[in-house]
């Protein structure tokens, strides 16, 4: 068992946004004396003392220079959830699998090793009408794994499982995390909930638990600093409907018959910049997925400060300066017209 | 009900509000303080939760919209199927409690939804219970979220459980398909009770067990026959024939107007058993049959007690 926190730091796929998150915050901890950042690309924002290694994930080489970091803690904050520029679907797997694959292989070589925590994806448990409302921890690979991403998620998984096993000595953390929501941030699922007009799947309305931006990364932090062995959801307390949220939100929705609504979300996601959901995106949005969050608060000793419908008032509330497009939410159509009428 | 002066009245408040800078929802809220009570709380209601006010649970369970289809049941309730409740105190006022009842009803089983109608008017501190049902019936648009709204959950021993760990009230029917599917020869004959999964629940969290003896959901829609080729079109467990479906379409939706009886029957304790008694199969088999029996007993018994079938 380790004593202590973490004294030296590394951590893979540092130009993400969660990767830079979570260095910056490391960084401003005096008892971490080294904090050092392996990614394919240099991070978009200036990084203070983190000390950044350029190196593929997936090349071999990584298993010579992780053992001269000394690091005492790895954190893979290199799983790519959706597709990015220069990223293309096709490339996901070989990231995401191999590149976890190549980093266990240089965690076994570096003898000063004590915790390695995995930054995953609830998404092993899929988006199914009927299931547990609740999943918890054990409960994954119960329903089959329908899309590649889930596949990947999965088949990771069971390499860090089996790493885990062959290193008891080693503190190993799978965190599962639930989509996240924040105004400054680029993923599909943002971009989907920031349409002037958002397509919904007629008949259904999904229990979602969107996790506030600013917990994801406190998780991060807290599992870092932490020695829980095992996987760990990482979500909000309670849930919400989409319905719910777009409310909230003040964003009108347009039902789609839902065998349509993977095409044409599509097709307006082109136009209008939002991009194609990835993965298991269309499921998410029709069944939805709860998580139970009870290890992470009572194991890893972190509450999310916002619980679901808390997030997403939130985001309202900080993402409402921001709008670029007009909103058609008939609330502010009505503003208008009044105002125009003066 | 309001004069149109009222309305106008209502109107030119809102559109002022809006002029003063106000979200329009807010301003037809204020507006609504010249109202009539009633109406206020209508226009205060709408407005509310076009804003996204509105509480659900975790489980997706929204309170207001649940209140707002009561009177729809309600109806159904008194007037359609003339329901005549019994023992509805023997559901416990406070904590957790497992109700385990008959299933039947072959296109749309109404008695989950009778159930909470007969707690809902008859228990004298009534809350609402939660029900778990077909897990296919989730992943169907508008009967899915309908159903969440209204208290229903996915069948799984999870759910249950965690339901009863919150202090509940859950409802569950053991025969599931295999009751609601018989054909209408062998109505009020209790079908197997699963594998007991119910019981199992039960003992993990010490919920009692409170059968409920249900007599005239039968009779809604008789199942004659069934159509194996639209059960695997539309991957339904079986799609039934009954006098009036498929022959009358949507009309053939409505169900007949047969007398029900609810029969509430003493609750079963299982505290004297610790929860690891789960694991015992005999326990559990003789604890199924137990409530089997009761059930099946209280049905022969409330079927007498009814006598004419519509009338």
């Amino acid at each position: 068992m380790p004593e202590g926190g973490p004294r030296r730091v590394v951590i893979t796929g540092v130009s993400s946004h969660w990767g830079a998150e979570l260095a910056r915050r490391l960084e401003r901890d005096p008892s971490i004396e080294y904090v050092g950042g392996i990614d394919s690309r240099p991070p978009s924002t200036e990084l203070g003392r983190t000390d950044f290694i350029e190196a593929d994930l997936r090349s071999a080489v990584l298993s010579r220079l992780l053992p001269a970091t000394r690091a005492d803690t790895v954190v893979h904050c290199g799983i790519l959830l959706y597709p990015e520029p220069g990223r293309p679907p096709p490339a996901l797997h070989e990231i995401n699998v191999i590149g976890t694959l190549q980093l266990l292989a240089a965690c076994e070589r570096t003898e000063t090793l004590e915790r390695v925590v995995v930054r995953g994806s609830a998404a092993i448990y899929g988006c199914e009408g009927a299931v547990p409302y609740l999943y918890t921890e054990d409960l994954a690979r119960r329903m089959p794994l329908r899309t590649r991403f889930q596949r990947d998620i999965s088949e990771l998984e069971e390499y860090f499982a089996n790493f885990a096993r062959r290193h008891p000595e080693l503190v190993g953390c799978m965190l599962r995390f639930q989509p996240e929501i924040g105004p400054g941030l680029d993923s599909p699922l943002v971009r989907y909930l920031t349409l002037p007009v958002v397509p919904t799947q007629l008949g259904f309305d999904p229990r979602l638990q969107l996790l506030h931006a600013d917990d994801a990364t406190g998780a991060l932090e807290a599992a870092t600093r932490g020695s829980v062995r095992g996987a760990v959801n990482v979500a909000p307390s309670g849930s919400i409907s989409l319905s719910k949220a777009l409310r909230l939100l003040r964003r009108p929705a347009a039902p789609i018959p839902h065998p349509l609504f993977g095409p044409a979300l599509e097709r307006l996601g082109r136009r209008l910049g939002a991009g194609a959901l990835y993965g298991d995106g269309v499921r998410l949005l029709r069944y939805g997925r709860g998580v139970d969050n009870r290890r992470l608060r009572e194991e890893v000793g972190f509450t999310p400060r916002f619980d679901a419908t808390g997030a997403v008032r939130d985001f309202a509330e900080r993402s409402e300066s921001r709008r670029v497009l007009p909103s058609v939410h008939p609330g502010t159509i009505a503003e208008r017209l009044a105002g125009a009428g003066r | 009900m309001p004069g149109p002066e009222a309305l106008a009245d209502f109107l030119r408040d809102v559109r002022g509000g809006v002029e003063a800078g106000l979200d329009p929802l807010l301003a037809a809220q204020q507006a609504a303080e010249t109202l009539p009570k009633q109406l206020r709380d209508a226009v205060e209601m709408v407005a509310l939760r076009l804003r996204g006010e509105y509480h659900e649970d975790e489980w997706g369970f929204d309170e207001q919209f649940a209140e707002a289809v009561f009177p729809l049941f309600e109806f159904l309730y008194e007037f359609w199927w003339r329901v005549e409740t019994e023992g509805a105190t023997y559901v416990p006022a406070h904590g957790r409690a497992l109700l385990v009842a008959n299933h039947a009803g072959s296109l749309f089983p109404f008695d989950a939804t009778m159930m909470t109608m007969a707690l809902m008017k008859e228990h004298p501190l009534p809350r609402w219970p939660r029900f778990l049902v077909l897990d296919w019936a989730f992943v169907l648009p508008f009967l899915s979220t309908f159903m969440r709204r209204v208290g229903g959950v996915p069948a799984s021993p999870h759910n249950a459980q965690r339901l009863l760990e919150a202090n509940q009230v859950v409802m569950v029917f053991p025969e599931g398909v295999k009751g609601t599917g018989k054909p209408f020869s062998e109505r009020y004959r209790l079908q197997r009770f699963g594998r007991g999964g119910f019981v199992e629940v039960a003992l993990r969290t010490g919920a009692p067990i409170v059968p409920v003896a249900v007599v005239g959901s039968e009779e809604i829609y008789p199942k004659l026959g069934e159509s194996r080729a639209l059960a695997r079109a539309t991957g339904a467990p079986f799609v039934p024939i009954t006098p009036t479906f498929p022959w009358l379409g949507l009309l053939g939706l409505v169900p007949l107007p047969s007398r029900w009886r609810i029969e509430f029957c003493e609750p079963i304790s299982l505290a004297e058993h610790p929860p690891e008694a789960a694991e015992d199969r005999r326990l559990v088999f003789d604890i199924s049959e137990q409530v089997r029996e009761t059930i099946q007993e209280k049905l022969y018994e409330n079927l007498v007690r009814r006598g004419s079938v519509f009338l």
